[in-house]
This record gives structure tokens, C-alpha cells and sequence, in this order.
């Protein structure tokens, strides 16, 4: 579970004026629940969970994964955490199980259960064909199948995704998407950024729409279709927009 | 910290390495076979250069112009050499001629012997022997001519005396005989030593810069470094299984190349037929400088990794190193230098210390509390730079930097914000630059013209020039304020002190470094007065820099400087003054006055007092140094020209109650009304 409050990042621009890159964000996500946070380049999404995955401190306000406070305890925050992005780089000389096996043993994995792990996660991403080949010689998909599998090596109980499925062809991004249903299945609270409407329809059951690092609004799909009265989602985007601008 | 992450972190990393072919080419492959290669390739080459040299017709041309029975001999015995063919003689002898042949590689030597005086009756030849020395062969054919005629010469003495009756044995008088008492091994340890150094300490650094630039910018540059951040790893364990990664690569590459080297050496000498039993390489120094090594290192493993962790991408680290390579083969070749000895200054500073101590070690003639005092002083280091790594590696915006951060903005903000760190650090290089060339040549040219043209023009003009141009309002920016006159009173007090307390710390440092006499005298006659009487000298020794270096710096530079905060601006300013007196034995003194003139600059907010103290300073300096045997006061703390050193005391109470002074006259200025000060900039 994720209770996010008041979060807040600053950054100093070049010309010594601050940036608000996330202003007073707040926000629960439950187990068993993807909250999906919403909103154009820039927007603030990366730079949130950045912060939750402790790689970037808040300037102000913090949040809980868990129960362990983002600042207070970082480690533990990091241990119940998988983190998944787009771009998320993998060792080319490594092979796959190479790959697996090292972060395991950074997430503590006890020695015992890492390999049968490795299996469980090659069954349910069909991945032992390329199991041990040295991950320069991969396809993308297969890379990203590598990154999933290492992301959630150690079953956390949540799952934060930065743009998972940006730059992927529609096979490989549809083996996430399920991939975060299964979380889903299993109890995990996920958290999942994107800027793509659809893909948030299609699997949100939170939506929290940020833009310019605040909150436009939060809830779900069919709260705002009665709240604004409009059927799709790029116009109910673009009505909240509008309506902190105007 | 968890140790078993740290093992697994380096494992990882480890087994990365080793699968790179770049790691494995650079670090194993090339030490293995570079020495071999080097060694036999430039061993059979002299040698077989050399026989080809010996068996290589000569032709000389010779020039008798004496033609009697006794130089017909010696030109004849000349075809004692073998190979050697002489020239037929032309019938008119044309020196031009023969040199041009000389030049051109035709015939290799020239001998004209001219007419002969006569001592006693007995004839002496001039032989003069013209031959090309940078043609190996023509300098091959002059020792060789010089040899045989030095034989013939002695055959003609002892001829000679036979005639008067005297056994030639009687020429001598006194016989000199060599003898090395260096044993082989020293002789070897001797020339190794020169050179060892600086081939050790340039291979540890290029060793571990490639793998180091790829540990951590290579991590951002492929971007799995934020993958790795996201996992349970605390950073210190990621820092330091990564720093021992670099250390055991280096650590190989150098086991390997001293390995490479001391086999290839071997097998040379081997080859040469020299009996190894008795010309036995060093082996045991070759341990103590591999035990010697580990520290260093461990100190070039962390820099380069606080670097990896700074840059954005491998190209950038690269980049990086770049000056920390020059100026570590800059230092590690004072093992060429004749006359530096390892002493506790030289023990104190990295790279140097090592060069002197490697060298000493490979004559067996260490001392042994020197090698402790490099082990530890390198230790202190290396804690240090690893602890800034870690502290680099905690800092997001050195983990996350963007690319346009860094694109070197003149300018600042707006164009006409001249007053900002990146502008005064490329402003300060230039007129180092020019100080150097420019100044330098109007002082070598005439000292006192030249320093008041330095002054103003290279000092003064600029600053103002850059201000005029920039729009940005003198008299509010370099506190032309107006100040309590009370604090000029206070300034001339403090300057004794200080002045004494500067010399002090020169003094100390003469101490640890000592400095050659002409250069002590040089720096004497710059505050002697001239010529041109006292003066004169004290206008351009006193106010001349007391106007033109605090406008420069505590006006332009410190006003800039300072916005990142009081003390660093006035401390940054004022190494930036120490350096500019391009004097690195007087740098720490005079980066201490500029302390002092930074902090009441700001105390007093008028750039008045530290012109005063400035003036007051240097002209103090030129008054002791030229009438202190005149007072009495001065023979008591003066002995021998040295300060007496239980001056600090009293020196160090004034001082202290000098600046009490100061902050009774000139109480706190709010932090609004600083700020409205300092960037006032009209628009």
C-alpha cells in the first residue's frame, strides 16, 4: 500500500529560479489495485516516482510504501519495491540468468530459493529458451521479459511502472499489460505512469491525472464521465486542463 | 553496510570486466606481450644495426700538406683500419669541397694535417679531423681514426725517447684505475630506478581509467545506473564494490606488466650472455615497490571513480582524466631530476612521493620512516576521495545531471551578468595567461616601468573595461562606500601582525621546501629599493597593487564570488589572489593576506580599507627589509633574517583584538540590505 502526502520536488534551474517539477501531491494506491498516474511530458510522473523509489528525495512532504517512511527508512522502502521502466538498461554482457541471479542476491533472495524463482518467472514469461544467452544477443522483447522478471525477482508487494510500454512494438507491450494483471492478481499494489489515454482506460482502477506537478483530479473512469459529463478521455483530460488555466 | 552485498556487487562487476574484450586487451593481453616485443625488437635491431655499422665501407679524405717521410706514416697507418679506404688525393685541395662531400653523407671524415712546429727538434702534427657527429657513422669513423692515431702517436713517443736513451716507461707518472664499487645490481637499480616510476605510475592510471570511466558514467551512459539505485543495494556498498573492482584490475595490470618487464630484462640479459649469477636483477625491491604500489593505487582508483561518478557518460570521465594524467606524469618524473631528494615535504605530496621513494628503493638506499609516512599520508587520501564518492554518489543532481547544465554559459542569466563564477574563472585564466606572457616581458624588459604597466593596464584597465561594457554599476558592486575612518586606524594596526605572520608561514615553508639562494635574492630585490628611491618604489610597489588588485579582487572577483556564500567567496577569492602572484612557494602567504583583506572588505563594506591594508602591507614590507637594522625593535624580532617564532603570540592577540574592532564599528548588515548591494545591476 502506498500513501503518498504532500509530496513535493523543487528543482533549481540554471538561473536560480526554483521549479516545482511535483507540487502537494497526495494519493493512496491499496493492494490489489492499479492506480495510474496520468499526464503529458512533463508533467511530474517520472520525477514522482523517482521519489517513491527513493532514487530522488522530496524537498518536502513524504510517503509510505508499506508502512516504511521514504525518507526515515529508504532501505526497507527499496526491499518491499519492483521498479519497472521503459528504458531500463541491462548488463549486455550478462546473460539473462546472470542478470536474474544479481539482483536476487541484492534483494536478499535467499540462495536456496533463487534459482527456483528464476524458473517460476521463465515459466510465466516463456523465457528458457534464452535463459542463459548473454543478453546482447536479444531481442527487445526478450530484454524487456528480462527486465520484468528482474524487477520482481524478489515479490514485492509493490510494483511501480515509469512508462513501461513506451517505445515497445504492441506484442511486447501487451506481454506487460498482462504482466500487470497478474500483479494485480496476486494482491500487489501497482503503480503505473503513462501519457497514453487508452492505456490507462484500458487498465486503470484509479486514475490520477497530474499536470504541470499538480493534481487535476483523482478516481476513477466512471467518476469523471458523471462528474464532467463527457465519454472520452482525451476531451475529460484536456476539460480539466482547461479548467485550472481558465 | 553489508559486507556479503559488497562481495556480490564485485563479483558482478568482476565477471562484467572480464568479458569485455576492451578490459581484456588494455589490462592483460597488452603487458603480456608489449615488453617482449619492445625488448627483443629493439635489442636485435641496435645489434644488428651495430654490425652492419662495423662492416660498412669508410671512405675518408686525407690531406697531407706536410708530404714527408713521418706523415706519409701516419696516413698510412690509417689502413690499419679495416674497411677504410682513402680518396685519391686531388691535385689542388679545396676545403669547401670536401666538407660539402662530408655533408652529404659521400665520404665520412676529413683529415687535414697541417705543418708541423717543432719543440726541441721535434716535430708535432695538427691533425685536424672533420666529421659529421649527428651521422652515426661519421662519429664511428672519427673514433676510429682517433684511436689508431692515438696508438701510432705512442709508437712515435716511445721511438723517441729510445733515441735519447730513456725508457718510455718513465711516461708514467700516475695510473688510474676504474673501479665500481656500485655492485651490479645497484648500477641495474640505478637506471631502472629513473624510469620505473614513471612507467608504473602512468600505467596504474591508464589501467584503471578505462575501467573506472565504465563502472559508474558508463552505468549512466547505458542507464541501468538507476535500475541498480532502485535495488535494495545501500550506495556506499555500490561505491565500494566498484572501487574494489578498479583496484584488483589494477592491481593485475600492474602485477602483470612489472612481471612482463622483469622477464623480458632477464631473458635480455641472458641473451647478452651476461652470467645471471652475478648480475642478479633486483627481485626483492621489485616486491617492496609492488607492496609500495598498493597504496597508490588504491588513491588513483578512487579519484578515478569520483570522476566516473561526476561525469554524465564514459566520454566525459575520459575527459576528465585527461588532466589528471598530465599532471601526474608531470610529477612522477622528478625521478629524472637530478638534485631532488626525498625529504618530509616532498613525503607529503602524492605522486611525488612515490616517484622519489620508488627510485631510492631501486638503489637499495631507503629510509624506512619515509616509506611509512608515504603509506599513511596516501591512506588519509584515499579515505578522503572515497568518502567524496560516496557523498557524490548520494547526491541526485550529480547522479541525474542533464546535458545542457553543463554547456559553459560566459555570460550567466543575461548577458550583461558578468559577475558570476563560470565568467571570473575564464576571465582569471586569461589574465594569468597574460600576466605571464605580457607582464612578464614588460618586468624582464624594465622592472619598475614594466609593474606599473602590469598595473593598470593589465590589473586595473580590464576590470574596468568589463564593468564600462557589461553595464553593471561599479560603485555599488566593489563598495566604493563611504566607512568609519576608525577602521583605517584599525588596518594599519593589524598590518604588522600580519605581515609577520605571512612571513612566518613563508618561513615554514622554506623549511619543509627549501628554495634556492638566487631565488630568495631575486625575490629580495623586488621589495629593495631601486634605484629609483624609496619613493618611487613604495608608489609601485604599494600603491599601485593596493589600488589595482583590490578592485580586481575584492571588487570584481569577490563581488561575485561571494554570492554563493561570504566565506567561500572570500576564501575562493582568495586562492584565486595566491595563485595569481604565480609563485607557488609564496602562494600560501599571500592567499592568507588576501584572507584577511577579503574578510574586512566585507566587514566594512568599503573597498577603501582593504586598499589601505593592501598599501600598508607591501609598503611595510619594502620598509623592513631596507631599514630594519636601523630600529631596534626590528634586531628583536628579526635573528639572522629569520622571524623569531614566539612572534605569533603576540601577533595572533593584536589581530585578535583587531577584529573585535571591527565588528564593534561595523555591526551586522541585515541580510535584505546585503543583497540589494551586491546584484544591483542597472538595467
Amino acid at each position: 500500500m502506498i500513501i503518498v502526502k504532500n509530496l513535493t520536488k523543487v528543482f533549481q534551474q540554471q538561473n536560480g529560479e526554483d521549479l516545482y517539477a511535483v507540487k502537494d501531491l497526495s494519493f493512496t494506491a491499496n493492494k490489489g489495485e492499479i492506480v495510474v498516474l496520468l499526464g503529458v511530458n512533463g508533467a511530474g510522473k517520472t520525477t514522482t516516482m523517482r521519489m517513491l523509489s527513493t532514487v530522488l528525495q522530496s524537498t518536502t512532504g513524504t510517503a509510505t510504501l508499506e508502512g516504511y517512511d521514504l525518507k526515515k527508512d529508504p532501505q526497507n522502502v527499496r526491499a518491499n519495491l519492483g521498479f519497472l521502466s521503459g528504458d531500463t538498461g541491462l548488463y549486455a554482457r550478462l546473460t539473462a540468468r546472470e542478470t536474474i541471479t544479481y539482483f536476487a542476491r541484492l534483494y536478499d533472495v535467499p540462495e536456496k530459493k533463487i534459482n527456483l524463482r528464476i524458473n517460476e518467472m521463465a515459466d510465466l514469461l516463456d523465457m528458457h529458451d534464452f535463459l542463459d544467452k548473454k543478453i546482447d544477443f536479444l531481442s527487445t522483447g526478450m530484454k524487456q521479459k528480462v527486465s520484468i522478471a528482474r524487477s520482481i525477482i524478489h515479490d514485492p508487494p509493490i510494483m511501480i511502472f515509469d512508462e513501461p510500454t513506451a517505445g515497445l512494438d504492441i506484442l511486447t507491450a501487451k506481454n506487460i499489460i498482462s504482466f500487470i494483471h497478474k500483479c494485480r492478481e496476486d494482491g500487489k499494489c501497482v503503480l503505473f505512469s503513462t501519457h497514453i489515454m487508452r492505456e490507462a482506460e484500458r487498465i486503470a482502477d484509479k486514475i490520477i491525472m497530474i499536470h504541470q506537478g499538480k493534481v487535476l483530479a483523482q478516481g476513477s473512469w466512471e467518476d469523471f464521465k458523471t462528474e464532467t459529463g463527457l465519454h472520452d478521455l482525451d476531451d475529460i483530460f484536456i476539460h480539466y486542463v482547461n479548467s485550472i488555466n481558465g | 553496510m553489508n559486507f556479503k552485498k559488497i562481495i556480490v556487487i564485485y563479483k558482478k562487476e568482476m565477471l562484467d570486466l572480464i568479458r569485455d574484450r576492451r578490459t581484456i586487451i588494455t589490462s592483460f593481453v597488452l603487458p603480456i606481450i608489449l615488453y617482449p616485443l619492445l625488448m627483443i625488437g629493439f635489442s636485435s635491431m641496435m645489434s644488428r644495426q651495430e654490425m652492419k655499422l662495423e662492416q660498412q665501407d669508410i671512405v675518408i679524405y686525407v690531406n697531407d700538406q706536410i708530404q714527408n717521410n713521418i706523415s706519409k706514416e701516419l696516413v698510412g697507418s690509417l689502413s690499419n683500419i679495416e674497411t677504410l679506404q682513402i680518396m685519391d688525393e686531388a691535385i689542388v685541395y679545396n676545403e669547401d669541397t670536401y666538407l660539402e662531400l662530408l655533408q652529404d653523407h659521400s665520404i665520412q671524415a676529413v683529415i687535414n694535417i697541417e705543418d708541423s712546429l717543432s719543440i726541441a727538434g721535434y716535430p708535432i702534427f695538427n691533425i685536424t679531423c672533420f666529421y659529421d657527429e649527428t651521422s652515426e657513422k661519421s662519429s664511428m669513423t672519427y673514433r676510429k681514426i682517433r684511436d689508431n692515431l692515438n696508438e701510432v702517436e705512442e709508437t712515435f713517443i716511445s721511438k723517441r725517447l729510445e733515441k735519447i736513451n730513456i725508457n718510455s716507461e718513465i711516461l708514467n707518472a700516475v695510473e688510474i684505475r676504474k673501479k665500481n664499487i656500485a655492485p651490479p645490481e645497484q648500477m641495474v637499480g640505478f637506471i631502472v630506478g629513473k624510469f620505473l616510476p614513471y612507467l608504473l605510475i602512468i600505467l596504474t592510471i591508464s589501467g584503471a581509467s578505462v575501467i573506472a570511466s565504465d563502472l559508474i558514467a558508463g552505468e549512466k551512459e547505458r542507464g541501468t545506473l538507476e535500475t541498480i539505485l532502485v535495488s535494495a543495494a545501500r550506495r556506499n556498498e555500490l561505491v565500494i564494490g566498484k572501487y574494489l573492482t578498479i583496484i584488483t584490475i589494477s592491481i593485475i595490470t600492474v602485477l602483470l606488466n612489472l612481471l612482463s618487464m622483469y622477464l623480458s630484462f632477464r631473458h635480455i640479459f641472458m641473451q647478452l650472455g651476461t652470467n645471471m649469477g652475478e648480475f642478479q636483477l633486483p627481485i626483492g625491491n621489485f616486491a617492496l615497490i609492488l607492496l609500495l604500489m598498493l597504496p597508490l593505487i588504491t588513491f588513483f582508483s578512487a579519484i578515478l571513480l569520483s570522476i566516473s561518478t561526476y561525469s554524465r557518460n564514459i566520454k566525459e570521465a575520459q575527459s576528465y582524466q585527461m588532466p589528471l594524467l598530465f599532471g601526474a606524469i608531470m610529477l612522477s618524473m622528478v625521478s629524472f631530476l637530478p638534485g631532488f631528494e626525498l625529504n618530509l615535504g616532498f613525503s607529503l605530496i602524492p605522486i611525488v612521493n612515490f616517484s622519489l621513494m620508488m627510485r631510492d628503493i631501486m638503489l637499495n638506499n631507503y629510509q624506512l620512516n619515509y616509506l611509512f609516512i608515504i603509506l599513511g599520508s596516501t591512506l588519509v587520501l584515499d579515505v578522503i576521495t572515497v568518502y567524496i564518492s560516496i557523498k557524490l554518489f548520494n547526491r541526485e543532481n550529480i547522479l541525474f545531471r542533464t546535458a545542457d547544465e553543463k554547456s559553459l554559459k560566459f555570460w550567466g542569466k543575461s548577458k550583461k551578468d558578468v559577475l558570476n563564477l563560470q565568467f571570473i574563472m575564464v576571465y582569471f585564466v586569461f589574465m594569468i595567461i597574460a600576466l605571464y606572457y605580457i607582464g612578464g616581458s614588460w618586468q624582464l624588459k624594465d622592472m619598475m616601468n614594466g609593474m606599473i604597466k602590469t598595473q593598470l593596464l593589465l590589473i586595473l584597465l580590464p576590470v574596468l573595461l568589463i564593468m564600462r561594457i557589461s553595464k553593471t554599476d561599479i560603485k555599488s558592486n566593489f563598495r566604493f562606500n563611504y566607512t568609519n575612518p576608525l577602521n583605517f586606524l584599525l588596518v594599519l594596526i593589524a598590518s604588522l601582525p600580519l605581515l609577520l605572520l605571512a612571513g612566518l608561514l613563508g618561513q615554514l615553508i622554506n623549511a619543509v621546501f627549501p628554495v634556492s639562494e638566487s631565488y630568495l635574492e631575486a625575490m629580495q630585490n623586488l621589495i629593495t629599493i631601486q634605484d629609483s628611491g624609496i619613493w618611487f618604489t613604495i608608489f609601485v610597489v604599494g600603491v599601485l597593487p593596493g589600488i589595482c588588485e583590490e578592485v580586481m579582487f575584492r571588487g570584481f572577483v569577490l563581488s561575485a564570488l561571494r554570492k554563493k556564500g561570504i566565506w567561500y567567496g572570500i576564501i575562493l577569492t582568495a586562492i584565486l589572489f595566491g595563485a595569481f602572484h604565480l609563485d607557488p612557494f609564496r602562494f600560501l602567504p599571500v592567499t592568507l593576506l588576501g584572507i584577511w583583506l577579503g574578510f574586512i572588505a566585507v566587514k566594512t563594506n568599503s573597498i577603501y580599507v582593504p586598499i589601505l591594508a593592501h598599501f600598508a602591507q607591501n609598503t611595510l614590507a619594502i620598509l623592513i627589509t631596507n631599514y630594519a637594522e636601523k630600529f631596534s625593535f626590528f634586531k628583536f624580532i628579526l635573528r639572522d633574517d629569520e622571524i623569531a617564532y614566539w612572534v605569533i603570540i603576540p601577533a595572533i592577540i593584536i589581530l585578535y583584538l583587531v577584529v573585535k574592532g571591527f565588528t564593534i564599528l561595523n555591526p551586522i548588515v541585515t541580510k535584505n540590505e546585503e543583497n540589494t548591494f551586491i546584484v544591483k545591476i542597472e538595467t
